[in-house]
């Protein structure tokens, strides 16, 4: 009898263990059981985009106690990715009303690809570049070493761990590892992965972002300013998650509210001309004779087009 | 070519330093001869150097083969100044080396006795008889001046203290009665050592020497206690701290780690070099262990002390002090960075990076000006350098390119903002550098790029197109 009752409570302990590590939320009982020597003192931290369709698809909102990767298709599109994890951060201060300094672990052979998070467009972004702490590790080892120490220091409300393709040194054991430092310590560690492709990980999100074209700079009075290049807007792709389709939404960034929409498609109203006056004119030639005189007569028709 | 060093041996064979070499041979055709090589013997010199300053922090170097030691304070240590010369010179002995030394008031004396003397202790008021019997070489002058001495028949120092000061001096120049007053102490004499003083130092002396890195850092955080009343004393904390590990056989290293916020507490200091041996691990070579560690505060500041709370949770101030130490200490000041504005429109000169470590004190007071920021779009990421591109139909003179090329990759060019025109800093480039006018342009894809034109258009050479960044 009591030999059974051993087992049932290992059964069970192995259950809840199993649930803990996939994430899902635990059976009451066990929940109740867990608050004993649970670490975390806020419970489960989402951070909601506010758009019902993308939270739906997240379960609440984008969990802030793992790993969340970021991923772009080639190099040339590491700005929009860049972009969507600051975005990321950048809501997280605003709507958790979150302080503190993050860390961006950088990647030298991105820096050298594609140049180095400036700070002046960090701030236009609506993050105070002065609390970004730039790492920049020689190896892999060493990156993955300081993302280890940042989560574990839970100094950093956000780190930012850079790496480009998929490296072999990087693999499911690393990942794992990062993941339960980022679930003890309560704080998000984004992935942001430059031209790498799907791969299996311990992350509990994976995020395609491609760049889309902005929409145009609105006016005061509600219209759009034709030609005008406005807000990010971005791509995503939900690539892991709970939500077992891979969904699509393409979010425009606004910079000032420091919020997300679903991006509109473009009105066709904007007119799109080139400026009527395009600053200096030529010189009008001095030394030799002037152009041909077109010939007849010129007559005021109506434009064409 | 002359003899520079010679071993017992030749000097039983009357063979002498300054001989010349085809002298030498003649006397004795099966000598074995090497090239001096000054850098290697400078550097055996520095190593002994550093194995003395377990003796005294004021070490110098005297000339090419000798070093000054400056004990005054330090010889109750070591059972005063009989027993301490006795285990220098034995040590040394131990190591193979041949070394004579002596200790006196003053380091002309202690040089002249060491090289020309029978060495020993020399008490005060011996120090004019001792002296006086040495040869006019003890002196430290000039060999023009020795010659022109032993010419005249003045061969022992004792000679010269016996003869009236003036003529000497009109004779044969200051030099001669300055370095006769520096041996006998009425004129002070001030050696340089090679290291400054630490502020505030301790060590331990073991029985057992240590090889373990456990063991260090054990051993360091001990030696970190001990100093934490006297910075407490203080009300300092210590800001660079360096280790030195004294091994078995000699050896000497030195390992320093700094810190961005002044510390006390031994475990956090300890921890600094778990860090630091971590980086250097293959460097330190433990060897047959360490038997003298000894912990240094090179640097100090005002410590702020702060109240504990009951919650007894560390505030996130330490622990972000902490990762930046620990960061610093494993990889260096230079990797983790924090970004600083510049007064500049130029955007690569605008923003730079400078070390956490050094900043994190001054950052919460200092406020940025933002009336200096640019108000037109910045990019996300800045490419290092402008990369140049082919720009194909720029609308002439001053519109954005329909398409470009960067990389092999052909870009057209749907939207374009600008230009924002940015001048060229003519007190720092040339007085001839060209402008920039940068454009956003959005691909057909819809990615932001940020080029520019660098010169315009009717100039010579034509302008150029290069690209600076991207954005989001």
């Amino acid at each position: 009898m009591a030999h059974a009752a051993a087992a049932q409570e290992k059964l069970f302990a192995l259950r809840e263990q199993i649930a803990r590590l996939e994430g899902r939320s635990l059976p009451a009982m066990a929940a109740a059981k867990m608050e004993n020597f649970a670490a975390r003192s806020g419970g489960e931290e989402k951070l909601s985009f506010d758009i019902a369709a993308l939270d739906d698809a997240l379960s609440g909102g984008l969990p802030l106690d793992c790993i969340t990767e970021i991923r772009s298709g080639s190099f040339s599109d590491a700005g929009a990715a860049t972009g969507f994890s600051l975005s990321l951060v950048g809501l997280m201060k605003a709507r958790k009303a979150a302080t503190g300094p993050m860390l961006w672990i950088a990647d030298g052979f991105t820096a050298g690809e594609m140049g180095i998070p400036y700070a002046g467009g960090i701030r236009q972004f609506g993050i105070d570049s002065r609390t970004i702490f730039h790492a920049s590790p020689r190896r892999l080892e060493d990156a993955l070493w300081l993302a280890e120490g940042a989560l574990e220091s839970k100094a950093f409300i956000a780190t930012i761990l850079e790496v480009h393709a998929n490296p072999k040194s990087f693999g499911l054991a690393e990942s794992r590892r990062l993941s339960l430092r980022a679930k003890a310590a309560g704080r998000p560690l984004f992935l942001l992965r430059h031209a790498g492709k799907e791969e299996a990980s311990s992350a509990s999100v994976r995020l395609l972002v491609e760049p889309a074209p902005a929409l145009e700079r609105p006016l005061p009075d509600g219209s759009m300013l034709g030609g005008s290049i406005g807000h990010p807007v971005f791509n995503i792709t939900l690539e892991k998650s709970r939500n077992p389709a891979p969904l699509s939404f393409r979010l425009e960034w606004n910079l000032h509210d420091r919020q997300f929409h679903l991006a509109r498609d473009r009105g066709k109203s904007s007119f799109h001309k080139l400026p009527a006056h395009l600053g200096a004119s030529l010189s009008v030639s001095a030394d030799r004779q002037d152009r041909a005189k077109a010939l007849g007569d010129v007559v005021a028709f109506e434009r064409a087009s | 070519m002359r003899l520079v060093a010679i071993d017992e041996v030749a000097r039983t064979r009357s063979l002498k330093r300054g001989q010349g070499l085809a002298e030498a041979r003649a006397m004795y055709p099966d000598i074995d001869v090497f090239d001096e090589d000054e850098r290697a013997d400078f550097a055996l010199l520095e190593a002994i150097a550093d194995w003395c300053d377990r003796y005294t922090p004021l070490v110098a170097l005297d000339g090419k083969d000798g070093l000054f030691l400056d004990i005054t304070g330090c010889t109750h240590l070591f059972g005063g100044e009989d027993a301490m010369l006795r285990d220098i010179l034995a040590r040394l002995f131990q190591m193979g080396f041949d070394v004579r030394g002596s200790i006196s008031s003053t380091p002309g004396l202690s040089s002249a006795i060491s090289r020309f003397g029978h060495g020993g202790v020399i008490a005060r008021e011996g120090m004019a008889s001792a002296l006086g019997a040495l040869p006019v070489h003890a002196l430290r002058l000039d060999e023009k001046t020795v010659a022109s001495l032993l010419k005249l028949g003045l061969k022992r120092v004792a000679n010269l203290m016996s003869m009236p000061r003036a003529p000497l001096a009109r004779r044969f120049g200051a030099q001669l009665l300055m370095r006769l007053d520096q041996a006998l102490g009425t004129n002070e004499e001030a050696i340089s050592p090679r290291r400054p003083v630490a502020p505030l130092s301790a060590e331990r002396r073991l029985g057992e020497p240590i090889q373990t890195e456990e063991d260090i850092l054990g051993m360091t955080a001990e030696i970190a206690s001990s100093l934490k009343l006297r910075l407490e004393n203080r009300g300092a904390g210590g800001k660079v701290f360096e280790l030195v590990l004294f091994r078995v056989d000699g050896r000497v290293f030195r390992i320093s780690a700094g810190a961005s916020r002044p510390l006390r507490d031994p475990k956090r200091i300890s921890g600094l070099f778990s860090e630091r041996l971590n980086a250097i691990h293959d460097d330190l070579d433990a060897g047959f262990g360490f038997e003298l560690l000894r912990l240094n505060v090179l640097q100090h500041d005002v410590f702020d002390a702060l109240q504990a709370d009951f919650s007894g949770e560390e505030g996130r101030e330490t622990s972000l002090a902490d990762f930046i130490d620990r960061v610093s200490a494993r990889f260096g000041a230079g990797c983790l960075q924090v970004y600083q504005h510049q007064q500049s429109h130029i955007p690569e000169r605008a923003e730079i990076f400078l070390p956490a470590i050094a900043e994190l004190e001054r950052q919460p007071q200092c406020s940025e000006n933002l009336q200096f920021l640019p108000r037109a779009d910045r990019p996300l990421r800045l490419l290092r350098s402008p990369e140049p591109v082919e720009a194909f139909a720029a609308l002439v003179p001053d519109g954005p390119p329909q398409q470009f090329r960067w990389r092999h990759v052909m870009h057209i060019v749907t939207r374009a903002e600008g230009p924002e025109r940015i001048s060229p800093e003519w007190w720092i480039d040339d007085e001839n550098a060209k402008e920039r006018d940068y454009f956003r342009l959005e691909s057909e894809l819809g990615r932001l790029f940020w080029v520019f034109r660098l010169g315009r258009y009717g100039d010579d050479p034509p302008p150029t197109w290069r690209i600076h960044g991207v954005f989001a």
